[in-house]
């Protein structure tokens, strides 16, 4: 047996990069981490910053969240050629790589919608960076009377229960603050109902009624004029808004690939949704985020499809089940999950305090669950055992 | 996966569950112009009514919606762009 490691390359130190890197064996893979910034962001966290005002700390060196023996290198990445088994740094630099996966996540593009850059400057999002977050929160602080709109705008986005969540927290804000009856909130989106998925919608759209939050479906945002306050549909539709919030088109992150066609309309690379193996490469793969994958754009996700490309890296057979679990927090201390997978379409799980526990441990345990997965997966892997769609889907039709 | 040939857009949503297939309509639409035709191909079940209700609610076009064996085929002209 010949004791070369292996070489892998991982683009992003982000959840799925650095969750990937951890759990490779030492004396098998000599693992790199590439990513453009030294921080790790735990991205959920800008809702709390949006709406609550939290100044509990978003990041942290990425160096501080990988074992010892893992590499880590800050630069950009400019190209990655499957072809040649290559990635090219900013400073013009290549590296070889036996493997290479891609877990750069996604970026905002704010030139899809007219008038959406000015309108974010103006009152801030909390889909892109931490200053834009803390842009909602003023927003919100300065907000006496009026119209709130949340626009979640036609595309992908990170987070499905993100957009109401956001609308949910507000409405709590001004409520605690004596201003409900003086504040609008509308929610504005391009899917058929409230919640895209129907068992979930069908607890969510009574509590939109029951707080007065107003909401308009099938509104595919096509531009904003920043001056006059109104955000227009395709469907020729104007919401008059005093302050406006929108959830931006995400795409996936510029990065000259080669060949091109990995990658779909939206930048967002393409591969195998059993395995991530990149389209047409079985020495490459695409985790989280940055994947054209019909999956949830969200972190638990790429925990998942981290565990399965490592156990493949490792020569195992494993396969992702597709499985969903995010937490959607509706206000007041209450929250539900969105729970399916490939095979069992969402669960109506109903809300509780629990739930919102659930996620508040989540968010204080992050880091750790990132740096040491061999002491959680076993909690994790009871976790998800106990929730399986399959099982619940009997209790909760 | 979004196919676009002459004025004719193909988008095959198969595999994807609900609400991935309204999510690649509106993602064709908004690169659509007056007078195009989308043909969708979805599987997932929720996707019959959903785009009746679409159409309904945009004022675009229904020109066929049949059930295949293998798939649901919607064919939609865009004519409500504003
Ligand atoms: C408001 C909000 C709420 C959310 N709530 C939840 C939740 O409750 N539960 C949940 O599971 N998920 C949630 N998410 C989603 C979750 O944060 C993301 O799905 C997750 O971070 C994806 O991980 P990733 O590794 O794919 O990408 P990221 O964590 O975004 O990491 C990508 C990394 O790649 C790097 N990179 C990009 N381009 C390059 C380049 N060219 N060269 C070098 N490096 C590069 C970036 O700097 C970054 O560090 C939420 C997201 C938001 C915005």
């Amino acid at each position: 047996m010949s004791s070369v490691k292996k070489k892998v390359i991982i683009i992003g130190g982000g959840t799925g990069g650095a969750m990937l890197a951890n759990r490779l064996p030492r004396d098998e893979f000599e693992v790199t981490i590439i990513d453009r910034q030294p921080y790790n962001y735990f991205w959920p966290w800008l809702l709390y910053i949006a709406f609550r005002g939290s100044r509990r700390p978003i990041k942290r060196e990425i160096r501080s969240v990988l074992k010892h023996w893992v590499n880590f290198i800050q630069s950009d990445v400019r190209v990655i050629n499957l072809k040649d088994k290559y990635v090219e740094l900013e400073s013009g630099k290549r590296l070889d790589y036996d493997y290479v996966v891609i877990a750069t996540g996604a970026t905002v593009d704010y030139s899809r919608v007219p008038g959406l850059d000015k309108v974010t400057e103006m009152y801030g999002n909390y889909h892109s960076n931490e200053e834009n977050a803390w842009r909602v929160w003023q927003t919100l602080n300065s907000m006496r009377e009026g119209t709130l709109a949340v626009i979640l705008a036609p595309g992908a986005y990170r987070c499905p229960p993100s957009p109401l969540e956001g609308t949910f927290l507000a409405e709590e804000f001004f409520r605690r603050r004596g201003l409900r009856d003086k504040v609008r909130i509308v929610f504005a989106t391009f899917y058929p109902r409230p919640y895209p998925a129907e068992p979930i919608n069908e607890l969510i759209e009574p509590l939109l009624k029951e707080r007065g939050i107003d909401y308009i479906t099938f509104y595919t945002l096509d531009h904003i004029d920043p001056e006059k306050r109104v955000a227009y549909s395709m469907e020729g539709e104007e919401l008059k808004f005093d302050a406006a919030i929108v959830i931006p088109p995400h795409v996936g992150v510029d990065i000259k690939y080669v060949p091109d066609d990995v990658l779909d309309s939206d930048r967002f690379v393409q591969a195998d949704k059993f395995t991530n193996m990149i389209k047409g490469f079985d020495d490459a793969f695409v985790i989280g985020d940055a994947s054209a994958l019909p999956v949830a754009k969200t972190g638990v996700t790429a925990h998942l499809q981290a565990d399965v490309v490592a156990r493949i890296l490792q020569g195992e057979d494993a396969h992702n089940t597709g499985r969903t679990n995010c937490p959607f927090d509706v206000g007041y201390g209450l929250g539900t999950f969105v729970i399916s997978d490939f095979n069992n379409s969402t669960i109506k799980y109903p809300i509780n305090r629990i739930n919102h526990l659930f996620k508040v441990a989540f968010a204080a345990a992050y880091w750790d669950i990132i740096l040491y997965p061999e002491l959680w997966d076993s909690i994790f892997e009871a976790y998800f055992e106990a929730t399986e769609p399959a099982k619940l889907r009997y209790l909760y039709r | 996966m979004v196919m676009s040939q002459g004025n004719k857009i193909l988008v095959d949503a198969r595999g994807i569950a609900c609400p991935g297939p309204i999510t690649e309509v509106v993602k064709a639409y908004r690169n659509a112009k007056n007078g195009d035709v989308i043909e969708i191909w979805a599987t997932d079940p929720g996707f019959e009514p959903d785009i009746k209700a679409w159409i309904q609610r945009t004022g675009n076009q229904l020109l066929d919606l049949r059930k295949e064996p293998d798939k649901i085929v919607a064919v939609i002209r865009v004519t409500a762009k504003k």
